[in-house]
């Protein structure tokens, strides 16, 4: 239940913040200037946010640089410069192994087939790591083999890596398998080709998780309904088995996938604040506002409150049908650049002394 | 099509393929405006900027009252005289030296692109049209419709007596139609901008830049009111006076007004070193801010504007030269460093505050994007001699605390009326006039 998880995170976040606030010069003055002392934490509400953005800007590590093991880079959507993430090997370890028990609850906990719609070289560790990385990364913790449906042509163009999609319907057809794929590229490549080549995917009612975004979709008329019916009918499997899932690179461990009520449910390592973009308090169930996540999973960065640039809402506590406790909510959009009009819109025309 | 908001004085929405009946009816009505002697238009305004501000109260937020200050018959005069030397030019003609008469003869018809970034933009872009006797077809955004109309309204009902004659003000509003279109849609930007006489084009970098592309007839002005950036230099003579702490208040009601969309409208303020620090300084404008009633404090703000303010406050929190000071809500922001530079602007009531060692670098970061400049410097002299650097190198006004958002003449370097009308002359014949 939400109020006994928060009994337990409580002191788990005020504990870690300290942590931070010992380890990192950065995150003391955040808070030494905000003259707000841990301890003063009474809820979870309560703990001092970090804007999403900052990851870009400041190196938000709170453990001894020898003690980083992999630093995660990700390029945003709104600008060219790269968050980076530090990660020790506690908190690789955690990120795992909260994985795992998100996705034990969706995939149970055999070893599946895992087909990533996207190709190969979105994984290759020299490259950047990027959203779409995270999340192959991410799921292929349940994967006993991993096929990626697509390949990358030299002029960067996705198309149907066609021997491997026939291979899976071949051999793999009658086995449990799962399937991750970025919602847009899942839509724009993978169905408008098949559908274009004829083809469909027999398999045996998999699993497919999917993230991204709808913003592309939504310009294109598509509806999740109509995403969900589309692609269940070309992989063969129910449309409750398609689950949009919310995450990202700076809380990795987590994501939210939908449950079979459409709702997205925050796991016991993590919480979710949703405040008004205003006042930044918390809003009430039903109320849209900023998305914030909060999690207990890093030892070596400040991950303990996240405030994003996403709106959602509350939709209920400890009550989803689906039978899942705890808070769950739903993802409304992103939040867009403000578009400025007349005469005091910015100023371009700089001059730095 | 466009939606017609009004047109021949009537107030009904409606649907509009066409833009050339309307255009007749404001050739028509501009002929009787332009019959009327310049002082009875004046104090037509006038009135109406009294009926203004005694029923003002709907439009609190739109900064209605201070369009009624804005319309009095003095300022309106002086408005006049700035523009026009003369104040019986636009009626008769006027000598200018032995033999040779000018008078100012309305362009014709003026089309306005209004922005809306400021509700009450419409109005004081109307006036002008009014002052120079023209016909004015306003691109008014929706939004701001209502407004505009309410105001429009009352000028209706009034009446002036003048040499024995009752003017209704009918005669004023039949020579204005508001319309709204999509600024996207080139085949009714095209027709919007091919019946202008004068064009006046408000609005940021893009909309000015793409309105300026739409052909326009050879004989049409166009004035362009385009990006603006304002700010604040306060030496520290000023700084450590007892003027600082009324000056501070009334920086924060520049900020305030207009929700700080206008291109009047303070971002930055730079401050010379001296006794009082930058802390002190941002603690007298938080409080300054705190005083601010609620209304104008807490306005709408989007979603991405909020986001940019907490991401800036974040950043400020975050690195070691530079701090913040805020409430708990999103309603205002102050950060403080000592990077001598113009901000790109987060808005939402957001301000910079900047101690120098000196004012000389600052004035080098003045552009020609800069407006207002808020100068406080004690010495009249030296605040002259540094008030030319910083407008030779682009700024428009040097301004006093509480009037960056003045709407004075000239604005933006431009005196609009100036040019809103065609300057005509007569040539006397000599012989006659000795004879």
């Amino acid at each position: 239940m939400q109020k006994e998880k928060e009994e337990i995170l409580l002191p788990l976040l005020i504990r870690e913040i300290q942590h931070a606030i010992e380890n990192s010069a950065v995150i003391r003055r955040y808070f030494e200037k905000q003259q707000f002392h841990p301890e003063d934490i009474q809820s979870v509400a309560d703990v001092l946010f970090m804007p999403v953005q900052m990851f870009k800007y400041f190196d938000l590590k709170t453990c001894p640089q020898e003690d980083v093991v992999k630093t995660l880079k990700s390029s945003g959507t709104t600008t060219s410069v790269q968050s980076r993430v530090p990660l020790d090997k506690a908190t690789v370890m955690n990120q795992i192994k909260a994985l795992q028990t998100i996705l034990a609850s969706y995939l149970g906990s055999k070893r599946r087939i895992f087909l990533v719609i996207d190709h190969e070289g979105i994984n290759n560790p020299a490259l950047e790591f990027t959203a779409r990385t995270a999340g192959v990364r991410g799921l292929s913790i349940y994967a006993k083999q991993t096929f990626y449906l697509l390949k990358e042509e030299p002029d960067g163009n996705l198309v149907l890596n066609l021997p491997v999609i026939r291979e899976i319907q071949e051999k793999y057809a009658d086995q449990e398998v799962y399937v991750f794929g970025f919602t847009y590229i899942i839509w724009t490549v993978f169905y408008q080709q098949m559908k274009e080549a004829s083809f469909t995917l027999k398999l045996r009612n998999p699993t497919v998780f999917h993230s991204g975004g709808w913003k592309k979709l939504k310009s294109q008329s598509v509806s999740k309904e109509y995403f969900n019916a589309q692609i269940g009918e070309l992989l063969g499997c129910d449309t409750e088995h398609i689950l949009d899932f919310y995450g990202m690179a700076e809380q990795t461990g987590i994501i939210f996938p939908d449950c079979p009520y459409g709702n997205k449910h925050v796991p016991v390592f993590a919480d979710v604040i949703i405040r008004d973009p205003y006042t930044l308090q918390e809003c009430k169930t039903l109320e849209t506002g900023m998305i914030e996540v909060m999690s207990v999973l890093s030892t070596s960065y400040y991950c303990q409150a996240i405030l994003t640039e996403d709106t959602g809402y509350i939709v209920g506590i400890d009550d989803c049908p689906c039978g899942r406790k705890g808070k769950y909510f739903r993802f409304a959009s992103r939040i867009e650049k403000a578009e400025l009009r007349g005469c005091g819109d910015t100023f371009k025309e700089k001059k730095n002394v | 099509m466009y939606k017609c908001y009004l047109s021949e004085g009537s107030f009904a929405e409606k649907d509009v393929v066409d833009l050339n009946a309307i255009v007749d009816r404001l050739n028509i009505a501009r002929a009787d405006l332009y019959r009327l002697p310049l002082p009875v238009i004046i104090e037509f305004l006038s009135k109406l900027g009294k009926r203004i501000i005694l029923d003002g109260s709907k439009f609190q937020k739109e900064g209605i009252s201070y369009i009624g200050m804005w319309l009095r018959k003095q300022n309106l005069e002086e408005i006049c005289r700035i523009n026009y030397t003369n104040l019986d030019i636009t009626d008769q003609y006027v000598e200018i030296k032995p033999h040779v008469q000018m008078m100012a003869q309305p362009r014709g018809i003026i089309c306005h692109w209004i922005a809306a970034n400021i509700p009450s933009l419409g109005i004081f872009s109307l006036v002008l049209g009014l002052l120079s006797k023209n016909a004015s077809l306003v691109k008014i955004p929706p939004e701001n419709v209502d407004l505009v109309c309410w105001i429009l309204k009352k000028l209706q009902d009034i009446s002036v007596t003048w040499d024995a004659a009752e003017y209704s003000g009918n005669i004023l509003v039949k020579t204005i139609a508001l319309v709204s279109f999509p600024g996207k849609d080139v085949g009714l930007s095209s027709a919007f901008s091919s019946v202008a006489d004068c064009r006046i084009i408000y609005g940021g970098g893009e909309a000015i830049a793409s309105i300026s592309r739409i052909p326009t007839r050879e004989t049409c002005e166009t004035i362009i009111y385009g990006p603006k950036y304002s700010f604040g230099i306060f030496d520290q003579d000023f700084i450590e006076s007892k003027d600082m702490e009324q000056a501070v208040s009334r920086c924060v009601s520049d900020v305030v007004t207009f929700n700080q969309m206008a291109c009047s409208s303070p971002h930055v303020y730079f401050f010379e070193k001296s006794k009082k620090s930058l802390r002190e300084i941002g603690e007298m404008f938080a409080a300054a801010f705190a005083g601010v009633p609620d209304a104008l404090l807490h306005q709408e703000t989007p979603t991405a504007i909020i986001a940019g303010i907490i991401n800036k406050r974040a950043y400020y929190l975050l690195s070691q030269e530079k701090d913040a000071i805020f409430p708990q809500h999103a309603g205002w922001t102050i950060l403080l460093d000592r990077t001598v530079s113009l901000e790109e602007p987060v808005f939402g009531k957001t301000v910079f505050l900047k101690e120098v060692e000196s004012l000389d670098p600052v004035a080098a970061c003045v552009t020609r994007k800069v407006q207002a400049i808020t100068l406080c410097i004690t010495d009249e002299e030296k605040r002259r001699t540094y008030a030319k650097q910083l407008a030779y190198n682009g700024a428009d006004r040097i301004v006093l605390p509480g009037t960056s958002n003045e709407y004075d003449q000239p604005w933006d370097g431009i005196l609009s009326l100036s040019r809103m009308v065609r300057w005509t002359i007569i040539k006397e014949n000599k012989r006659s006039k000795s004879c």
